[in-house]
């Protein structure tokens, strides 16, 4: 490999300060390993937080909203010939159903964004076992199209999936009821609607999300259990469950769902924008622990090279006299600072992997978390390391400047 | 014979600590491969007018003409080149950059500029190292040998690029009898073997006179040449 000039008086000037280098580079060490462990266990806990969200909510739900009352029977009664005015109009409780909801699930399965659909109707029943009662909510669904979406299979307890969609008249219970009710896989529950209609339902499966008002509420049962329960036919569907590839951009596809079918879509953000806030503050809290790192890094190879050109400033003099332009002086003392800048960050990168590593494996043992969430991203890792040279380069810059305007006769002649 | 320094009415001025004229109109030429020594007592303005010469300090008034290029008026980046390829200087200490080899103290102003491999420059550093009777040195470091020593590998260092003038300020003042001898035979060598131009601010008398000819100078002025 072929090393320029300046590139050789910076090394050696770096080697043969070792300690002074050693120094910048540890501060600049330490910041980038801050970096990469906040940003770690930031975007752990936020994966985590998400993934809890996105297991109970599908990224879109599309459903069929009350609609405010229009003009448009007035219109087809009265004709154009006057202008017809709602005044104060309401909304009209109408049927909730999704009409015709296998041609709109044939629709959206032809969007090439849409990854999963699940299509389900839900029932507030009162679950009762012998004389003691217990509010919830029944979802009737096929199992196996939510188990796509929300992982199902995985907070299974007792029994299995698969057995709820061989039996008809089965449910799948949440830990926190079966408790309640003291069942377990075999027993039976009867299941009471608004309306007074109820089913006996034989439990094959207990699930447990860590979530308690989930696991004491929730039950999942086949799509006809739930329609009988509500006295409706067939064809009656309430909620259409989308995932989509880039869940991030949820709302805007949700967007383009509502044209096309003409329903309301919720996409996951709009229905946790609590949660949402949690994740900015946690990320401004991160990045002004990291700048500030950065920052008091920065000043570390500030000083350093400030010192450094203090103590050559003969030797400054010196190369310019003897044909060094300012920019090789500049060029010199950058590639310096850029030298401590990218020892300090390798090792910064390693460093920080440690402790993330070493954290990862901390045991917390609440709800659903066993371990520390935190995630291991090759980008934090690049964006450190770019972090720490453009430190490095930001810090040595300043310096650099001020070396390469040494006057060598000033300091040659004393 | 071509002329290889013309200097036309040089004023110089030092504002602090307060307005001082330094030099006072100062014209002569020096031929190429003269070799030419600069006497006068302290403070008589000899070493601010070589280190005028020298292209390092810009700050006079007068115009300049070095090897035929008009020297007053240039960029600091373009001196600083021509000083590279043209200027070889030496100081009276030896100013060699500690960290580094004699022989890569040597070698640094050949990388600069950048005109030959790495291996020929090596090659001709070690060339004037021996020259100069300190080849043994090479690869010690440069704060490692002796006075004497150390100014022959700073003198090895003048001489990397083949520069045409040759200046010195005082290049003798740090040494004894016999290191002085030893690098004034080298500068006349240079001079009339190679047809280098030596300039040099001495107070060694004996040194100025064996030069081809002496710039005297008293407060400012060039009293005798």
């Amino acid at each position: 490999m072929k090393i320029g000039i300046n590139t050789e008086i910076a090394f050696t000037y770096l080697v043969s300060r070792r300690k002074q280098t050693i120094v910048a580079a540890l501060g600049v060490t330490f910041g980038i390993s801050m970096f990469i462990f906040m940003n770690a266990l930031i975007t752990g806990t936020n994966e985590y937080s998400e993934d809890t969200m996105l297991n109970t909510t599908p990224h879109i739900r599309l459903y069929h909203d009350n609609e405010l009352s229009n003009g448009r029977m007035l219109n087809r009664f009265a004709g154009n010939k006057t202008i017809n005015l709602i005044s104060n109009p309401q909304l009209v409780p109408g049927d909730n159903r999704i009409v015709n909801p296998d041609a709109v699930t044939s629709l959206l399965k032809q969007r090439n964004d849409v990854t999963a659909l699940s299509q389900q109707v839900s029932a507030n029943v009162i679950y009762s076992n012998s004389s003691v009662q217990e509010n919830g909510n029944i979802f009737g669904v096929n199992i196996l199209e939510q188990n796509k979406m929300f992982d199902i299979a995985s907070t299974i307890m007792a029994g299995s999936l698969k057995s709820l969609s061989e039996n008809a008249n089965a449910i799948i219970i949440g830990a926190g009821l079966a408790q309640r009710l003291n069942l377990s896989k075999g027993d039976y529950i009867k299941v009471t609607a608004s309306n007074g209609a109820s089913k006996s339902l034989q439990v094959v499966g207990i699930f447990k999300t860590t979530i308690k008002s989930i696991d004491n509420t929730k039950t999942y049962c086949n799509i006809p259990i739930v329609q009988q329960l509500l006295q409706k036919d067939r064809a009656y569907i309430t909620d259409i469950y989308i995932n989509v590839k880039d869940y991030y951009n949820a709302p805007a596809i949700g967007k383009s769902i509502e044209q096309l079918t003409g329903y309301t879509a919720e996409a996951w953000q709009s229905s946790n924008e609590q949660s949402l806030a949690g994740k900015k503050i946690r990320d401004i809290i991160a990045n002004s622990v990291v700048i500030t790192i950065l920052i008091v890094a920065g000043f570390g190879i500030y000083n350093i090279l400030n010192m450094v050109i203090y103590e050559k400033i003969k030797e400054i003099a010196i190369l310019k006299a003897t044909g060094f332009q300012g920019a090789h002086v500049v060029g010199i003392f950058i590639r310096q600072a850029m030298l401590i800048g990218f020892i300090g960050a390798m090792a910064g990168l390693a460093f920080g992997w440690l402790i993330s590593w070493t954290v990862s494996k901390m045991y917390i043992g609440l709800g659903n978390v066993t371990y520390l969430p935190i995630a291991f991203h090759v980008k934090h890792y690049i964006q450190g390391g770019l972090f720490g040279m453009a430190t490095a380069f930001f810090a040595g810059y300043i310096p650099a400047v001020k070396a390469s305007k040494v006057d060598p006769v000033q300091i040659i002649r004393g | 014979m071509a002329i290889a320094l013309e200097a036309n009415n040089i004023n110089k001025y030092f504002m602090t600590p307060e307005k001082f004229h330094a030099l006072k109109g100062i014209s002569f030429k020096i031929n190429q491969g003269e070799f030419v020594s600069i006497t006068g007592k302290s403070g008589c303005g000899k070493s601010t007018m070589l280190y005028i010469l020298s292209t390092m300090d810009t700050d006079y008034e007068g115009s300049l003409q070095l090897n035929n290029q008009t020297i007053t008026g240039q960029k600091q980046n373009h001196l600083a080149a021509f000083r590279n390829e043209h200027i070889g200087f030496i100081f009276q200490f030896h100013y060699l950059l500690p960290d580094f080899s004699c022989l890569k103290n040597v070698m640094i102003p050949a990388l600069r500029l950048g005109r030959l491999s790495r291996e020929e420059i090596e090659h001709n550093a070690y060339e004037k190292l021996k020259l100069l009777d300190v080849g043994g040195q090479a690869l010690k470091a440069a704060s490692r040998i002796s006075g004497g020593q150390q100014q022959r590998v700073a003198i090895a260092r003048a001489l990397i690029n083949e520069p045409s003038i040759i200046m010195g300020d005082e290049p003798t003042g740090n040494l004894d009898s016999r290191n002085t001898a030893v690098v004034f035979d080298m500068f006349r060598k240079l001079a009339s073997g190679y047809n280098k131009t030596i300039i040099a601010v001495t107070h060694d008398n004996d040194f100025a006179h064996k030069s081809d000819r002496i710039i005297e100078m008293m407060d400012g002025k060039i009293i005798a040449q």
